[in-house]
């Protein structure tokens, strides 16, 4: 049960879910996009969110595409993160997607919510930090595109009012050999202690964190870390502690000795998935 | 023993199945009705505060509220054993979650919308955050005078000044000269935090008061009769004016043996003049407010000569019974009765207290205080089988109690109150391939390895807990059975239509049992808890079935013309023995025998039975002599696990359970419910536990953060056997076994773990942060 009330918009464009957005804020309602709806629901039924309007985009058809455009894969935001698990277009995605929440959740939950989550984790957004993935988002301004990582990197949230339709990935980033790896606390289903996506190009690895630290991050000088062959994984693992943007996450899932410990694992396996190219 | 069973030791299908499977039973959180009103809780923020201000303003500005009660309104305290909680906190809160208010409206979201806008101010006070912390000279105190409350029952003993709930004491013997003796001794300290039931049906109740004065309640409760008690004792009704009804319970676990929603549903109803009113908590609300599963801090010394007799025990709990003691004052001196675990030690000394803390308060738990001491007690006897340099296995064969031993209360065992220990143990040793403890590699680098338990368990019911049976015939001759036992999911309606069914001789088809449960027309029974339900329910079921024997036979003899003596029933027919083919089916004679003219004699036939505990006392305040329950169940309980030494990550192969559970009445069902037990004992064992904050607050109160083990996630292959010793008490020889499953898997899986990694593993849950921690400390 919601203890609130508020009105429910379904538009078919992009254009008319902005004219909406502008009308509901012009009657002073707060007003949210709404795609999947598991985070809205769950956390407007125990009152941590609340909204006076909400507009729900799965109607707009540009959201719902997954296609080829020569070398670029257009991945609408409001598809579920099953769809694209299923699809086989974006192995790496498929698996950090698979580890988010459990199946029936992931029937729900979008890829444009997952990347713009309240919540820290936003595995799905790693892999599409390794691929330097652009966003095509709609806005006041009108539409316009830009790197993903700018919008939601770095603990970044879109800004109110911008209507993320697609997310773009180039095909060189999509077939890249890639790494997934999740840790939870201890059944299968839950948030990660550390999540790390990985992938390589040539004897160049990059690697996305989520679960370490307060958001997941994708660092330049960690890349240059993972991709030192000259280190053991355990002087990686040293060397990535001391880039880390925030302190190491401690909570009630685990301190930061242990994601510490479960990082260095990690490391372990990349190192020998990866073997032939040290 | 009568041999060739009818329907007993049959794998009936449970007779709710078909509804279940499909969906179509009805929860008290299903019905609805015209004018139904809801309540919702405001509830506290903090730990532990004083309360400064209700401020409920703008709280009666939203539509549709039609009532506010808040504490001051009722200040009394309620409980089921030592009076100290009031429904709705008054002058302070003591834990996080704690009602403080409760709003009625016509609509469930205005209910809500209201209770968001109630604020509480606080004045903190200093929170007691662990019973550690509670027992420490100068701690804060929950409750300034505990021992000035109204006690229930005789056995409960509050200290006033401190933060004891009650102090539960076991002498036996002479401990003090006894640890001369030993050889080897071992001490260690356990411990775990409170957990929550999460049965799959959060927690409802619905209230109404007719003009009449009837009070009406529905609920999801496994104690009809002790939410009548409750009203009649604390909310001055009386008591034949309260009508109790329990539609299916879906889950329960020992959670709904408590009475907690229902003196609040009935103080909503009591502020609408009457009218019906629903208070239904949602799942936070079930975890956090509603009562949980105790946590606790233990320390066990034993002590054994050089051939591995042991010869003198030290117990002393420490039990996180949170802000009251509700159910955990029961469950302190069920722990301490039963201190030793299934071993005959002559020297016992147990200290055993409920401790209060500003945590959720804790009641019932399947297992009653016995998963708790086992793992304290299990894993100390694998400790101290190491240090005599003998199998676990055979130190506790060396050890295990048999007829003729007393018990820490010193109650005498014989052959129909105990199982057979030895026997569980020795077929759970063989059935888990048992290789001595040992870590064994296996393939990729990880480690095997097997851990077992052994454990029992007695009931500690009411002295006079009793239950009673009423057996009705339709004009076709078949039979409904009404008797107050709660179907929570158990399949307890499913066993007693099958005793039924054996003593009528009758295929179950055609005896229907009432499902839902009525104190109107239901016969009084206890409660529907302590495994005790196919002991007392089912001797009442007996008992009723041969008053319907009785008298189907004197019609019979009547329509035969024969003595009733010389009569016998079954397959529908009551039968003359020396000639059976001369007889006369029920159906023509179930409601009379009407003669060729008309003439009708005897009507029908009502079967009548009751059964109620034998020979059972309180404890002896100052050493705990007594007879506390009427029989022990035995079993042993064994995992094995396979761990990767890399990042100490395991998952459970293979649980098993050996069971003396006397006559098994459904085997099918029994091996499901151990199965479930084991599960339950698994997911308490590894991954589930409340997490508090410095300032006591919860830290993951919803499913979305406090973690359970999941469907897909239980072990790999679960095994399940019993031993069959009858007991000559139980019906046909059956004895209690519903919360056995759980019992011995935290140990069990601890003991395996400490042997793949060679790391004392003493504190649940055992998620691998804590076998990684433990190892790293640990002495390889």
């Amino acid at each position: 049960m919601i203890g609130f009330n508020f009105d429910y918009h379904r538009p078919g464009t992009p254009e008319e879910a902005l004219s909406c957005f502008r009308e509901s804020t012009g009657q002073g309602l707060q007003t949210v996009f709404y795609s999947g709806g598991t985070e809205f629901l769950t956390h407007a039924r125990t009152g941590e969110i609340s909204a006076g309007a909400v507009i729900d985009i799965k109607d707009i058809p540009e959201c719902r595409e997954l296609q080829w455009d020569g070398e670029i894969l257009m991945i609408g935001a409001a598809l579920t993160l099953n769809e694209l698990a299923g699809s086989g277009e974006y192995p790496l995605l498929a698996l950090a997607a698979k580890g988010v929440a459990d199946h029936t959740s992931r029937n729900k939950i979008t890829i444009g919510g997952n990347v713009n989550s309240r919540l820290p984790y936003r595995e799905a957004l790693l892999p599409l930090l390794l691929a330097d993935a652009a966003a095509k988002v709609a806005g006041p301004e009108g539409e316009r595109t830009l790197p993903l990582s700018e919008l939601v990197g770095q603990g970044g949230r879109l800004p109110s009012g911008e209507l993320l339709l697609q997310i773009l990935v180039s095909r060189r980033a999509v077939e890249r050999p890639h790494f997934f790896r999740k840790k939870t606390r201890m059944t299968k289903v839950g948030y990660p202690l550390v999540s790390l996506a990985a992938d390589r190009e040539g004897s160049r690895i990059s690697g996305a964190f989520s679960g370490l630290c307060g958001q997941p991050f994708r660092l330049a000088q960690v890349d240059e870390v993972l991709s030192d062959k000259s280190l053991t994984p355990e002087a990686q693992a040293a060397e990535i502690r001391s880039l880390l943007p925030t302190a190491v996450t401690a909570d009630q899932y685990a301190s930061a000795e242990y994601r510490l410990f479960v990082l260095g694992r990690m490391l372990h396996e990349l190192a020998e998935e990866w073997e032939e190219c040290r | 023993m009568e041999q060739g069973w009818y329907s007993v030791g049959q794998p009936e299908q449970r007779i709710d199945a078909e509804e279940k499977a499909r969906g179509t039973v009805r929860f008290v959180g299903d019905y609805l009705s015209p004018g139904l009103m809801h309540a919702k809780l405001v509830t506290s923020e903090r730990a532990h505060a004083e309360i400064r201000s209700v401020d409920v303003t703008e709280a009666w500005k939203v539509p549709g509220v039609r009532a506010i009660i808040t504490g001051e309104m009722f200040p009394f305290h309620i409980g089921p054993i030592l009076a100290d909680r009031p429904p709705l906190a008054f002058k302070k809160v003591r834990y996080c979650g704690e009602p403080l208010a409760i709003i009625v409206a016509d609509a469930e979201d205005q209910a809500k919308q209201a209770a968001e806008r109630v604020v509480v101010t606080y004045d903190p006070l200093p929170v007691v955050n662990s019973p550690s912390d509670a027992m420490r000279p100068g701690s804060p105190l929950v409750h300034e005078d505990a021992g000035s409350y109204q006690k229930l029952i005789s056995n409960v003993y509050p200290v006033s000044g401190t933060n004891i709930g009650s102090h539960i004491k076991i002498r036996k013997g002479d401990a003090g000269a006894a640890w001369a003796q030993c050889d080897e001794t071992v001490t260690a300290s356990y411990s775990f935090n409170l957990t929550d039931h999460a049965a799959m049906e959060p927690r409802a109740a619905m209230a109404e008061i007719n003009p009449s004065g009837k009070i009406i309640i529905h609920s999801c409760s496994q104690s009809p009769f002790t939410i009548k008690k409750v009203l009649n004792q604390f909310f001055n009704v009386e008591l034949g004016n309260v009508i109790v009804h329990i539609p299916l319970v879906g889950g329960a676990f020992g959670g709904k043996g408590t009475v907690q929603l229902e003196p609040l549903a009935y103080l909503a109803s009591k502020a609408v003049g009457g009218k019906l009113v629903r208070l239904e908590y949602s799942r936070e609300e079930d975890m956090r407010t509603a009562p949980c599963h105790i946590g606790l801090e233990a320390t066990v010394r034993l002590g054994a000569d050089k051939d591995g007799r042991l010869l003198a025990g030290q117990y002393t709990f420490l039990f996180d019974s949170g802000a009251y003691t509700d159910q955990g004052a029961g469950v302190t001196r069920a722990a301490a009765l039963d201190c030793t675990g299934p071993y005959d030690i002559a020297n016992v000394w147990c200290d055993s207290y409920c401790v209060y803390t500003n945590h959720p308060y804790a009641t019932s738990f399947r297992g009653y205080g016995h998963p708790e001491l086992s793992f304290a007690v299990e894993r100390t006897m694998d400790k101290l089988a190491r240090r005599l340099g003998l199998d676990p296995v055979e130190f506790r064969l060396r050890n295990a109690i048999k007829p003729g031993d007393e018990t820490p209360t010193q109650a005498v065992l014989t052959a129909n109150n105990i199982g057979d220990s030895a026997q569980c143990l020795l077929r759970a040793k063989e059935l888990i391939g048992w290789d001595g403890g040992k870590a064994r590699e296996a393939a990729g680098g990880k480690v095997r390895s097997k851990g077992l338990s052994l454990f029992w368990k007695t009931s500690t019911t009411a002295t006079n807990a009793q239950a009673g049976a009423v057996i009705k015939f339709e004009a076709d001759g078949s039979v409904n059975l009404n008797c107050a036992a709660i179907e929570l999911g158990q399949g307890t309606k499913t066993v007693l239509a099958q005793i039924l069914s054996e003593k009528l001789k009758m295929p179950l088809s055609k005896i229907r049992v009432t499902m839902e449960v009525n104190t109107q027309y239901d016969p009084h029974q206890w409660r529907t808890v302590a495994s005790s339900t196919t002991f007392l329910a089912g001797r009442a079921v007996m008992s009723a079935a041969d008053d319907a024997i009785a008298k189907l036979k004197k019609t019979a003899a009547v329509a035969l013309q024969c003595a009733e003596e010389d009569l016998d029933i079954g397959d529908g027919r009551v039968y003359y023995r020396p000639a059976p083919e001369f007889g006369v089916d029920i159906q023509e004679i179930a409601l009379g025998y009407k003669f060729p003219n008309g003439h009708t004699v005897s009507g029908q036939v009502i079967g009548v039975g009751k059964h109620v505990q034998t020979h059972l006392t309180p404890m002896d305040e100052k050493t705990g002599f007594g007879k506390p329950g009427p029989w022990w169940s035995v079993g042993a309980q064994a995992v094995e696990i396979e761990l990767d030494p890399a990042d100490y990550s395991y998952r459970v192969l293979k649980a098993l359970t050996v069971l003396d559970g006397g006559t098994i009445i459904n085997p099918r069902m029994a091996e499901q419910q151990m199965r479930g037990g084991m599960y339950l004992g698994l997911s308490f064992a590894s991954t589930e536990s409340f997490r508090f904050d410095a300032e006591g607050i919860v830290l993951n109160p919803s499913l979305r953060d406090y973690q359970m083990l999941r469907f897909g996630e239980e072990p790999a292959e679960y095994m399940v056997d019993f031993v069959q010793t009858p007991s000559a008490a139980g019906p046909y020889g059956a004895r209690g076994i519903g919360e056995y499953g759980v019992i011995g898997m935290a140990p069990a899986l601890a003991n395996a773990l400490s042997a793949a990694t060679g790391a004392e593993l003493d504190e649940l849950p055992l998620t691998p942060e804590t076998v990684w921690r433990a190892a790293g400390e640990g002495s390889r």
